[in-house]
């Protein structure tokens, strides 16, 4: 059962391994929505594999998933990726590390694909978990309930698609390239976070 | 009163997150079991079905209470934790027999979004901060169980302090002052506050809404209210007195009523809640 899938490229999805936590939830997800995910630990990965998509996991801090990526060397690889214009999906922190730098741990550089800054959220509780609507001009994603864990975010960004609101707006979800990256937990979300990711990796 | 509840409504709506109905399933041996005042156990079911069933039904996150997580069974609930994350696609949160910062790592590392701990954070409270430094203020629940003192149970107006913190499972009590305790497990990195209310845990009075509105307005974290519940109505009750979210457990597995039915009752009411979830 699973060759067929295997030989089936375009349904292959790499999985960075930041070293920032479990990545059962998102593999399986992955697999629910039909596809073969594949954990990439280093550069050399890439060539193992006939990878459709990137993905960036949610877990941890900005400082600790920055330091693991760059000791694997797979800082590059996603930087590279970008800037080649193939198919990237950014979770959580793994839309914050696309930005500059982080009120979370500063000092720490991001990677810099996009301008700007992740700050803490003025929100009423924090950290902010449960359930939001986002707002958004893409009919797929406006709307959308999806859920959020974050005590950080970007206030704003020009290659923001959707935002959010809890105490204060942010964005809930970028485009750049052919990145997209949300600040919510679409493998979290329940049926709209699958169509929604589906929406972005098919 | 009508005014009270449209303003806490209106506050809600404003701030923009839904309110959550969190399903509670008690878990031994890798099976789940419900209880007769914890004794006769009853076999209710493979937690992962039971799981996936209450998501479809349009519960927001599951909260799996291992009642007996003892060493011996340790690797059998890891197991059980893996399956529920690689088969759940909502949130779910893993509680009982926690007690050091490495049990608390099997059981993230095994796939659960957050841990809950009770009688090991009142034993060792630095166990909060570790944790929230260690893998995020997200992964910690705590959840604190609370009864009411004995000569107050007719006061209205009855302070904080009137309510005893119990831990083993609710039969020690301690010497902390409620909302002190309550603070000090924000101030130390929690996410989340499970609160239950002891004296009404398994009465169907509903949820101790007094409780939960001076503590969900004191805190700077999410509140969940527990203890009481047998009906939707108690749940609207406890969203518009301010709790973040509300869990129930009996009155799910009893079959009396579906997640959805809650859901229902709580959008014919005004309380935004996620509406994706199968019709009856």
């Amino acid at each position: 059962m699973s060759d067929s899938v295997i030989n089936e490229a375009s349904k292959t999805v790499g999985v960075i391994n930041t070293g920032a936590g479990n990545l059962y939830s998102l593999n399986g997800c992955l697999r629910r929505m039909g596809f073969y995910p594949v954990t990439i630990n280093q550069p050399s990965d890439l060539e193992r594999y006939d990878i459709s998509a990137l993905v960036i996991p949610g877990q941890g801090r900005f400082r600790t998933v920055m330091t693991n990526l760059k000791a694997c060397a797979l800082d590059e690889v996603i930087t590279n990726w970008y800037r080649d214009n193939k198919k990237m999906v950014g979770i959580c922190v793994g839309l914050q590390i696309m930005f500059e730098e982080s009120e979370e741990d500063p000092g720490v550089s991001g990677l810099g694909l996009l301008q700007g800054k992740v700050t803490r959220l003025q929100s009423p509780k924090q950290p902010m978990v449960g359930w939001a609507d986002v707002q958004s001009n893409e009919e797929w994603l406006n709307n959308q309930t999806l859920y959020f864990v974050n005590s950080y975010g970007v206030s704003a960004s020009d290659k923001s698609i959707a935002t959010v609101t809890y105490g204060q707006t942010f964005v809930a979800a970028i485009a750049s390239n052919n990145t997209i990256a949300f600040q919510c937990h679409p493998e979290k979300s329940g049926v709209a976070g699958e169509e929604v990711l589906k929406q972005c990796l098919s | 009163m009508s005014e009270l509840i449209s303003s806490e409504l209106i506050k809600k709506a404003e701030q923009g997150l839904k309110s959550r109905v969190i399903v509670c399933l008690d878990v031994a041996h890798g099976r789940v079991v419900k209880g007769v005042n914890f004794k006769g156990l009853k076999d209710m079911g493979d937690p992962v079905e039971l799981a996936v069933r209450y998501q479809e039904q349009g519960a927001d996150e599951i909260v799996f209470l291992d009642i007996k997580a003892t060493l011996e069974q340790r690797a059998n609930a890891l197991e059980v934790v893996t399956r529920v994350a690689e088969n759940l696609s909502i949130p779910f949160t893993v509680g009982g027999g926690l007690n050091t910062y490495a049990d608390v790592a099997q059981f993230l590392n095994a796939g659960a979004d957050k841990v809950a701990l009770n009688s090991a954070a009142v034993k060792h409270p630095d166990l909060i901060d570790q944790i929230a430094k260690g893998f995020g203020s997200q992964c910690v629940v705590v959840a604190v169980d609370l009864n009411q003192g004995q000569s107050q149970k007719q006061d209205q107006n009855k302070p904080l302090s009137d309510y005893q913190v119990f831990i083993n499972g609710g039969n020690t009590p301690t010497d902390l002052d409620a909302m002190q305790w309550l603070a000090q497990v924000e101030q130390r990195g929690a996410g989340e506050v499970l609160l239950t209310a002891m004296h009404r845990d398994g009465t169907g009075l509903g949820f101790d809404n007094e409780l939960m509105s001076k503590v969900s307005e004191q805190l700077g974290i999410q509140v969940i209210a527990s203890g009481g519940a047998c009906k939707p109505e108690h749940f609207t009750e406890t969203f518009l007195a301010g709790s973040d979210a509300a869990l129930a457990a009996g009155m799910f597995h009893r079959g009396e009523f579906t997640v959805g039915q809650v859901k229902d009752e709580l959008l014919r009411n005004g309380v935004a809640v996620r509406n994706e979830y199968l019709k009856d």
